[in-house]
């Protein structure tokens, strides 16, 4: 049989991120529409700016149960019959809370677009709260906070952010509320929290999709010129974040008899304004661990078949932000394998080389068009900057700054990150948040031989 | 009418390899989506999860590339790739720059063509591992992650090819052998057992003439097919099975047998099942969790397969203090007063409406309207299923998702899984 030769590839023509048009509401709503054509279901991203900590302390989690009850029936309307309303439109419709602020999402047919931001009035200006969904939100809500500390990679998260933020940070609780805090909450709390923060001023509101034939600003100023103003306020929660002074550590919560340990090590990191740009920090986490031949999984998985998988992220926040490395490895090599992730991460010291780096830049540069073709992706990225005081005009400036990372770059990203978290300064671990979800007595002294730092256990009831 | 119809060509290489090239140039990108006829039910005794540790080996090396070339090769030009296995069967993916499309090819032909080459024990052996931990965190170390498989095995016969899980299991996976890597490669991986569908911005003649470039020289295969089973009829009786353990609170999942994808009767039925429990406002969320407030959330899915059933399920979340026999007999009395009714003509709407907006989504994105596409040349041998699916399900009647009702969520041919939050199962024992 021929031999077929290897293919050369053509270097992919520039991009940019779709050109957005704006359009300011009187009431202080701010429309960002993006037109792309052939997406036939239109996405609507609304971005309130409530911040997390205007939550009262006692009934944290209040926004959240607010988000969920806000298409919960109005005046005319019951719970159920709203929800039918939403459907026979086929509006696909979610609300949730980050502490960048509220959001509320609905995707539909173009042809639907009209009759769906009606809905999303009525959800916006004329929900009722009533006691009776209200409550059951937060039976809800109970049960999901059980099922959340049930699941490893979950129970990790939420024992991470309670060690590496300062118990004063809100970012140390659960965005969602504890049980203590929710199962106090009443519809009187969620219709004050509701009147005080669900209002135009500093909202803005994007719309992605097929929108030839469609005047959007004319649809939007229809349904919502009406919605009230409130208070002037910014776009975005300007926050920073305060770590707690004994982060440093390794947590294991207990789970008796499990056959995996799921981790979660952590540390501060940048924002997207960090000095030098924002843009080698992806390469970054991408050749330490953002593929299945990057540096974590090229041991952990490929050569000694610990893992399914791992990866590290970097996560800004407007404020500050995280670098995360989390999965998930096999019990009896559980603490082999922590000091094997801390040992690669640290390893950065040694320097990256122009090919890894390289690898980086084309995956996250070239994956662009592909990873924002649709219209969801478009608007969620639209959104997500929006929430974070800015326009997917960064998204572009990124994307065409990344092109120039090299090797110095990143090196120059990883010696500022490992210096503002403290990792490398002094002992193996050092700067390090480690959060193990595995059966402590296994685990334990295995991995205070590690010599991380302190190993505390917690036990769950 | 669907307004949206996406252009669809198709040809058959002279060694038996369909391919169907679908044209948009919205966006510089193209998806490779190949579907090769082998999944778990293809499987033998005491050989489960084979097919889909088989697809883990995929990325291990073949003739020409080493290991884990194929992930680095096309990740360093901007595919986002992977690959999955299912009951039916094994399916490779990327979406790629439009330059990278020959590459991703060729690297596809290669080891499809020619992966045992590249086969070593090592391989087996890391890859066999890898996949347990995928089992392990999937399944194992997950709450309810083990409920479906006890859902199959419920729902499907002892010997029936959906009665055994995609992921095997760990007994299975030590026994596999390299000779049974060979032996399944030679007897599955051919061109006349697989689809290649390339969606984005090419034109038919160009994908045509690279598949043809690169997947020409492969030699069709030997295949030796059954036929697919007759379907099988519901449940006589009803099946429990009960788990008491580490779970947050008790869960019913309530089982169907269904008739096979894609057939009137299945959408029929799967209309019921949305009517029922899978809609936000649907019947059963409005007894159970509005109403009663005995259940905290409540679903309803359908699966489609090919070898003489199907499946679909409602599940419940049972909320703390209530009783999950009352919120089973609560569901079966909500199936016998819909065989009794059928929907109503705001149900059929909403069903229509909710199906459209979510099958219009899943086509947005190249990948996945690639994926749909390879999924019914291969499997239902019409791709256009893509620009017909939701007229076909507008075109179903009231009286036809009733009857589908009575025939196939008739509550005694349930199969029940329970998951039991551990202190109440204790108190019950």
């Amino acid at each position: 049989m021929s031999q077929v030769t290897r293919p050369t590839v053509a270097p992919p023509a520039p991009w940019h991120f779709p050109a957005a048009t704006t359009h300011d509401l009187p009431n202080g709503l701010h429309l960002v529409t993006y037109d792309v054509p052939g997406q036939y279901v239109v996405s609507v991203r609304l971005a309130v700016p409530v911040p997390l900590d205007s939550e009262p302390t006692l009934r944290e989690g209040v926004g959240t149960i607010m988000a969920r009850t806000l298409d919960e029936g109005t005046e005319t309307c019951t719970a159920e019959e709203f929800a039918r309303l939403l459907e026979r439109k086929g509006v696909g419709y979610g609300a949730g809370v980050s502490d960048a602020g509220l959001s509320l999402d609905l995707d539909v047919v173009k042809g639907n677009l009209e009759p769906a931001l009606d809905l999303l009035r009525q959800i916006l200006t004329e929900p009722v709260f009533r006691e009776a969904e209200v409550a059951r939100h937060v039976r809800s809500r109970l049960a999901e906070i059980e099922q959340e500390r049930s699941i490893g990679a979950n129970r990790s998260m939420l024992e991470f952010v309670r060690t590496f933020y300062a118990p004063t940070d809100r970012s140390s609780r659960p965005t969602g509320g504890s049980p203590e805090t929710v199962s106090t909450i009443t519809r009187d709390d969620v219709a004050a929290h509701y009147r005080q923060h669900v209002t135009a001023s500093g909202s803005t509101l994007v719309v992605a999709g097929d929108l030839g034939g469609l005047d959007v600003p004319a649809l939007v100023d229809a349904a919502l010129a009406d919605w009230p103003s409130g208070p002037a306020r910014a776009r975005f929660i300007e926050r920073s974040a305060t770590h707690a002074n004994h982060r440093s550590r390794v947590v294991l919560v207990d789970r008796p008899g499990a056959v995996q340990s799921d981790f979660l090590v952590g540390a501060p990191g940048p924002d997207r304004s960090a000095p030098g740009g924002w843009a080698p920090y992806p390469v970054l986490a991408y050749v330490l661990g953002g593929s299945p031949t990057a540096r974590l999984d090229a041991v952990l998985r490929e050569e000694k078949g610990y893992t399914y998988g791992t990866r590290s992220s970097f996560r800004p926040k407007r404020g500050g932000g995280s670098f995360l490395t989390f999965g998930s490895v096999r019990a009896d090599v559980t603490a082999e394998s922590i000091g094997i992730i801390v040992d690669i991460l640290e390893g950065g010291r040694d320097g990256f080389s122009e090919k890894e780096v390289r690898a980086g830049v084309d995956y996250i540069a070239k994956t662009a068009p592909g990873r924002f073709a649709t219209a969801d992706a478009i608007a969620d990225e639209a959104v997500g900057m929006a929430m974070d005081g800015r326009t997917t005009a960064f998204t572009t400036a990124n994307l065409h700054d990344l092109v120039t990372v090299d090797r110095d770059r990143v090196t120059d990203a990883y010696e500022r990150f490992t210096r503002l978290a403290g990792v490398g300064s002094g002992a193996r671990g050092a700067g390090w948040t480690i959060v193990v979800v595995g059966d402590a007595s296994q685990h334990r002294e295995p991995l205070e031989a590690l010599g991380l730092g302190e190993v505390t256990v917690v036990t769950d009831d | 009418m669907t307004a949206i119809s996406y252009p669809l060509a198709e040809t058959t290489l002279a060694n038996g390899l369909r391919v169907v090239v679908s044209e948009d140039h919205t966006v510089p990108n193209v998806a490779v989506n190949l579907w090769v006829d082998v999944g778990s039910r293809h499987e033998s005794p005491g050989r489960t999860g084979f097919a889909h540790l088989f697809e883990h080996l995929m990325f291990q090396g073949s003739r020409n590339v080493a290991s884990g070339e194929h992930f680095s090769a096309l990740m360093e030009q901007g595919a986002r790739l992977n690959a999955t296995t299912w009951f039916d069967r094994t399916n490779y993916f990327e979406t790629v720059p439009t330059g990278a499309l020959h590459l991703a090819l060729w690297l596809e032909a290669d080891r499809h063509g020619h992966l045992l080459d590249a086969l070593t024990q090592e391989n087996l052996d890391n890859q066999r591992d890898v996949v347990k931990e995928e089992k392990r965190q999937r399944y194992d170390n997950m709450p309810y992650g083990s409920a479906l498989i006890d859902v199959y095995a419920a729902a499907f016969p002892e010997g029936h090819p959906y009665h055994h899980p995609t992921i095997g299991s760990m007994d299975d996976l030590d026994a596999a052998t390299l000779d049974d890597v060979h032996a399944f490669f030679r007897a599955h991986y051919g061109p006349n057992n697989t689809v290649l569908t390339l969606v984005g911005d090419l034109t038919p003649e160009e994908g045509f003439a690279a598949a043809k470039t690169y997947f020409g020289p492969l030699p069709a295969i030997e295949l030796q097919r059954r036929e697919r089973l007759p379907q099988l009829e519901p449940l006589a009786t009803p099946v429990r099975v009960d788990r008491a353990g580490d779970v947050p609170n008790d869960r019913l999942y309530v089982a169907f047998r269904m008739p096979v994808d894609a057939t009137p009767d299945y959408l029929a039925a799967s209309i019921a099942v949305d009517v029922v429990a899978g809609l936000a406002s649907s019947r059963l969320m409005r007894r159970l969790v509005r109403t009663d407030e005995t259940a905290t959330s409540v679903g309803g899915w359908t699966m489609g397969l090919v070898d003489g059933v199907g499946l679909g399920a409602i599940t419940a979340d049972v909320a703390e203090g209530a009783d999950p026999d009352e919120v089973e007999a609560a569901i079966c009395d909500e199936l016998t007063r819909f065989i009794d009714e059928g929907p109503d003509e705001a149900e059929l709407e909403s069903v229509v409406a909710d199906t459209e907006r979510s099958w219009l989504s899943a086509l947005a994105s190249i990948e996945e309207r690639a994926d749909h596409i390879s999924h019914h040349a291969l499997l239902t041998g019409d791709p256009a299923y893509v620009n017909t699916f939701v007229d076909r399900l507008r075109a179903i009647t009231a009286d036809e998702v009733r009857a589908a009702a009575a025939v196939w969520l008739v509550p005694s041919s349930r199969a029940v899984v329970r998951y039991l939050a551990r202190d109440e199962a204790e108190v019950a024992a």
